[in-house]
């Protein structure tokens, strides 16, 4: 009877120690695969949990500066493929992104900053979401595309609610109270991404800023698309357009700074983000379509240009 | 004996239990958090004049919240190895100094934006994502905190806004300069930042 007594606290010793694993494989769920996969791996790591861990305080209390063999994290179930984006023309880009911070410095910043003074924010705010309205088309058609019927409704309903209570677009009325209609953040580029079109490459336009070869088609659809494109003869775009940055700028004044501030080299730290940023993105969208449901393979669907490191 | 055995097991198994439940990552964050808001809106140090002091005072916070070494470790990944000990001391103390510098001031800037944290994942027992939202008049910026359990606290290792991983752009940035670089010219362009800054 002892013996038994023994035998099941042994029992609930042992279980004790492994249930967390059980229990967390059950309970992650993007993250389960790689998980799984590093604990076949390394199962000393994840068995005997406990003892692991007071091991490895033992070490860091000593010295957290020491060598570590699992340099590379991927047991970081957080951690998603490792995006990048080739830069070939890098020079070239670099040249750009000169151009475009001394746009920044010396003609938009000034600008944006005396309008900012004039302007009161809620109506710099009521002009951005104007613009924003008027690109429902771009929004909608990608909805379609990327085949998020949902997406495509709310931005149905918000583009009418917006226009029409929302006084052309000037208000938010769909976003607040009892709608909640967010707006869907999609447009060409994901949709191609959400085809399997890889970015390609890098381009940092003059102007327009980070991007790619299959993101710039965004700047046709934009053109196109864009109901500004429309209005009156076709220099009237040409003087809008510049307002629009301007306004936009002017709400986010103190952004490229700070991470000017933050970077070691800024050039790297935005291309970075615009790749992370893109390919979040369209994982995001790929989430809500019908059709085109992340595979699970863990690659992310830029996957051209896409490294795991 | 076998009682011995028996209460020994019984300890064994407390002791064993502890690391599972040191306490939520959440309200870890969200606490850590609100101690830097209360410093943020303290009615005495409004003054511009005692910006020192609350600067002081957040870095008590906020060296409590993070996990530096970690930090570090994981944005120079396997390059961590082509440091000596004396330069991963010095790298550490000036990534610290990079951030601080560049985020502090942003932080100080803030002027009672509402902040919401509305999930938790738990991936692993010691591993934890927080998301979290800034609302701003004109928008929502997402702010997620990955944190690791380590002797019993959890700690903040990675800090992702708007999608962006602060790691993923650390190391990038990082190993763009060790490709052709040694160490040292890393370290060196850490200095000059700190001093620029």
């Amino acid at each position: 009877m002892r013996h038994c007594i023994s035998l099941i606290i042994l029992f609930l010793m042992i279980s004790a120690g492994v249930t967390p694993i059980h229990s967390q494989a059950a309970g992650t769920q993007q993250a389960l695969e790689k998980y799984s996969s590093v604990q076949q791996a390394a199962p000393a790591n994840a068995g005997s949990l406990p003892v692991q861990s007071s091991e490895k305080t033992g070490v860091t209390e000593n010295d957290p500066y020491a060598d570590e063999q699992n340099l590379d994290y991927d047991d970081d179930p957080f951690a998603e493929a490792r995006v990048t984006i080739a830069d070939p023309i890098e020079p070239l880009n670099r040249i750009s992104y000169l151009v475009n911070d001394r746009l920044y410095y010396w003609a938009i910043k000034p600008a944006a900053s005396v309008y900012k003074w004039i302007i009161p924010e809620p109506a710099r705010i009521s002009v951005k979401r104007f613009y924003l309205n008027a690109k429902f088309p771009i929004r909608f058609i990608n909805c379609l595309l990327q085949a998020d019927l949902s997406g495509a409704g709310i931005e149905f309903g918000r583009f009418t609610i917006n226009t029409i209570w929302g006084i052309g677009g000037l208000l938010d009325p769909a976003a607040g109270g009892e709608i909640k209609l967010a707006e869907q953040d999609t447009d060409f580029g994901q949709t191609l991404g959400m085809y399997g079109v890889g970015h390609g490459f890098y381009i940092m336009w003059p102007v327009l800023g980070p991007s790619s070869p299959r993101d710039s088609v965004d700047i046709a659809g934009e053109y196109f698309l864009d109901p500004l494109s429309y209005i009156g003869p076709w220099y009237t775009g040409i003087g809008i357009r510049p307002f629009k940055i301007i306004n936009n700028a002017s709400l986010v004044i103190g952004e490229y700074e700070s991470l000017q501030a933050a970077a070691l080299d800024p050039y790297v730290a935005i291309r970075d983000a615009y790749a992370q940023y893109r390919a979040k993105a369209i994982k995001a969208r790929k989430a809500r379509s019908l059709i085109f449901k992340d595979d699970g393979a863990g690659d992310s669907p830029d996957s051209p240009s896409t490294v795991k490191e | 004996m076998i009682k011995k055995i028996t209460i020994f097991s019984l300890l064994m198994m407390l002791i064993l239990c502890v690391p599972v439940y040191a306490g939520a990552p959440m309200t870890t964050v969200e606490s850590t958090v609100n101690k830097v808001l209360d410093v943020l809106r303290d009615p005495k140090l409004k003054d511009p004049s005692a910006k020192k002091a609350k600067a002081e005072k957040l870095r008590v916070i906020y060296k409590e919240m993070f996990d530096e070494i970690e930090f570090s470790k994981r944005t120079l990944q396997r390059n961590w190895t082509k440091f000596t000990p004396d330069q991963r001391k010095e790298f550490v103390g000036l990534f610290e100094q990079v951030l601080e510098k560049a985020y502090l001031d942003k932080i100080l800037e803030y002027s009672n934006e509402k902040i919401v944290f509305h999930k938790e994942t738990m991936a692993a027992d010691d591993k934890a994502e927080i998301q979290s939202k800034i609302v701003t008049s004109s928008k929502e910026i997402p702010i997620y905190y990955r944190m690791i359990l380590k002797d019993g606290k959890w700690k903040v290792y990675d800090v992702v806004v708007e999608n962006v991983s602060l790691v993923q752009n650390y190391r990038t940035q990082f190993s763009d300069i060790l490709a052709s670089g040694t160490p040292e010219k890393l370290l060196e362009s850490l200095r000059k930042k700190v001093n620029t800054q």
